[in-house]
């Protein structure tokens, strides 16, 4: 007993003593190690804000913020610095920017990425001096879009985040999470989930509709306006636009096509795939554009892939509608024939002022190759209706 | 020279009984520090820094130290000397700190430490036990470096970081990987084997009597062959 007692106090005694140095000798070491580890953060973000001092992370999970901030570090000054991870070429692109208390950025580096072209090292260059205003002036690199439109967002998310860290507010919604918002909004009983309605039909002022996935109803986009109908095209809820959306829907919903035998027609241009029309007398095409790897102006493959379009036009030689329906052009470029944005501008145009089209940046033999496949609609209508 | 004397004590932690090349302890920092000669230097000072101050704390303990309680007593001498030291570092060379990493909290686990503590440090003064703490650590750091001499060279055509230009072009990448850590190791021991005939591992200091489990196995079983 007592042997076990000895055993026990010593062990306990050693303990105690060894505590006492070791708590004297961290007492030692502690703020120097302190200062190193500060010194050395400091040094790694002043990279991207020169002159800060006293940098001290932020605990990011009171406000709401962008996805791809992962960390924030303020300074004395009022300036920033914001980690953010976001996905380039490939997944894990990890940038640092350094934004001052004007919020103008400072500097911008990546910190690791699996980009393949190596201009991620110095595209945030670019960016420095720009602010929320600004920051649209910048271009992404041709060649890298990908990469650099993914920066380049990064850097946005960052200047948006300065704004709410300085008690500001941000819609930090993209365009189609707006839309689905207001189609929500419009009809809730969706659930959230729409499909553009391709319309074959002239239906005036409408710019476009949206049917609910779970055929609970429609929306029609009047300018700013969302106007919903039950599945059967009757307005929900009383407004001046219920005979223009009731007679838009009646004509959508009666719509029926009609496929033309277009062998028959020997001088049809190459590009259309196939022709129909409704009982109201307008045409729907299918068409098969030569993008990107086919030669752009002539009709012909010799590699690449066709892009697939819909287009409905009226008898007199008006497209209503135009989308995109598949595409296998440079993804980050050319592929941006499958946007709505791109697309959209076909609708309303005729023979007249059908040049009017804007380009993609970046991917003239796409959007040439598109452009004349959608033009000979205008042929195939004449062909079609016997006018020569 | 007299075996006991204090010059012998300090002097066969060097070769006769260099710890890493004779009594073949702490050979996983062993491998895994001497890839540079820098982090080499690091993990040798400070093993022989925690070395010299559990011998000389165990030495002094020796006495009170209830014998059931003593290798509990060791770890928690030799860990926080361990931490010590590794506070140290941390503050006043960081660049060491991280060139030896996990290695250098794990010094605590060295069998080096341990084993002094037990075969010497608890039977000696407190003068002898300082003394066998720097040898044994002195012959540890020489091992290591020995060791990364060769596999930085070799492998890495440079020494303590600095490069060497006429062998720029001839780097052996197996020296500062794990097998050419072991080749290196290997031809060492052999090397220190042929110097000390193979005398060191035979003699009585490591049979039965210095044997931690001596008190639990079998004596009679256990006998220290001829010296050769």
């Amino acid at each position: 007993m007592i042997k076990n007692l000895k055993s026990v106090i010593s062990l306990t005694v050693i303990c105690a003593v060894i505590s006492v140095l070791l708590a004297l000798t961290n007492d030692l070491t502690a703020p120097i190690i302190k200062e190193q580890e500060t010194a050395a953060v400091n040094e790694a973000l002043s990279v991207v804000l020169p002159g800060g001092a006293d940098f001290s992370p932020i605990e990011i999970d009171e406000y709401e913020l962008p996805e791809t901030i992962t960390e924030i570090y303020s300074e004395k000054n009022g300036g920033y610095v914001f980690k953010m991870q976001t996905s380039g070429y490939a997944a894990n692109f990890v940038l640092l920017c350094g934004i001052d208390k004007d919020g103008v950025v400072k500097g911008a580096t990546c910190i690791s990425s699996g980009e393949t072209l190596g201009v991620e090292k110095d595209y945030g260059d670019t960016l420095k001096e720009k602010t929320n205003e600004t920051i649209d002036d910048v271009a992404t690199v041709s060649g890298a879009t990908k990469t650099t439109a993914a920066y380049k967002n990064a850097v946005k998310d960052a200047l948006n985040s300065f704004i709410i860290l300085n008690g500001g507010s941000v819609d930090l919604r993209d365009e189609a999470q707006i839309l689905n918002d207001n189609l929500s909004a419009a009809l809730p009983e969706a659930e959230g989930k729409f499909s553009p309605v391709f319309i074959t039909e002239d239906i005036g002022d409408i710019n476009s509709v949206y049917a609910s996935d779970n055929n609970t109803g429609f929306v029609f986009v009047i300018g700013e306006q969302f106007v919903a109908t039950d599945k059967d095209g009757k307005v929900k809820t009383e407004t001046d636009l219920k005979t223009t959306v009731e007679a838009a829907a009646k004509a959508i919903i009666n719509s029926h096509l009609n496929e033309i035998d277009i062998t028959k027609y020997s001088d049809m241009p190459t590009q259309v795939a196939k022709a129909y029309k409704t009982d109201s007398g307008n045409y729907v095409f299918e068409l098969k554009a030569a993008g990107f790897g086919i030669n752009g102006d002539k009709y012909y493959n010799p590699s690449g892939e066709y892009i697939d379009i819909k287009v409905s036009a009226t008898k007199d030689g008006k497209i209503i509608s135009c989308l995109t329906t598949a595409q296998k052009e440079t993804d980050g470029i050319g592929s941006a024939c499958a946007d709505e944005k791109f697309y959209s501008q076909f609708g309303g145009k005729t023979e007249a002022d059908y040049s009017e089209i804007d380009a993609i940046s970046g991917a003239t033999i796409t959007t040439n190759g598109y452009k004349t496949a959608v033009s000979k609609v205008f042929t195939a209508i004449k062909i079609l209706e016997g006018v020569s | 020279m007299n075996k006991n004397s204090n010059m012998s004590i300090f002097l066969k932690g060097l070769l006769l009984e260099n710890p890493v090349f004779v009594l073949i302890l702490g050979t996983c920092p062993t491998l895994a520090t001497t890839k540079t000669v820098i982090g080499a230097i690091g993990m040798g000072v400070a093993a022989t820094a925690v070395l010299i101050c559990s011998n000389i704390v165990i030495s002094l303990l020796r006495k009170l130290i209830p014998d059931s309680v003593r290798i509990p007593c060791y770890i928690v001498v030799i860990a926080s000397f361990v931490t010590i030291v590794e506070m140290i570092i941390h503050a006043f060379v960081p660049t060491i700190y991280e060139l030896l990493g996990v290695y250098l909290p794990l010094i605590t686990v060295n069998c080096i430490i341990l084993g002094r503590a037990e075969m010497f440090a608890n039977k000696n003064n407190v003068a002898k036990s300082a003394l066998d703490g720097l040898g044994m650590g002195l012959g540890f750091s020489i091992a290591l470096v020995a060791m990364a001499t060769l596999r930085e060279i070799l492998g890495a055509a440079s020494f303590a970081g600095i490069s060497i230009p006429f062998l720029e072009n001839y780097k052996i990448k197996f020296f500062v990987e794990a097998p050419g850590g072991f080749l290196v190791y290997g031809i060492l021991i052999a090397v220190v084997y042929k110097l000390t005939h193979g005398k060191a591992p035979y003699k009585k200091e490591f049979s039965c009597a210095t044997c931690p489990s001596a008190a639990y196995c079998n004596r009679g079983n256990c006998q220290p062959k001829e010296e050769i």
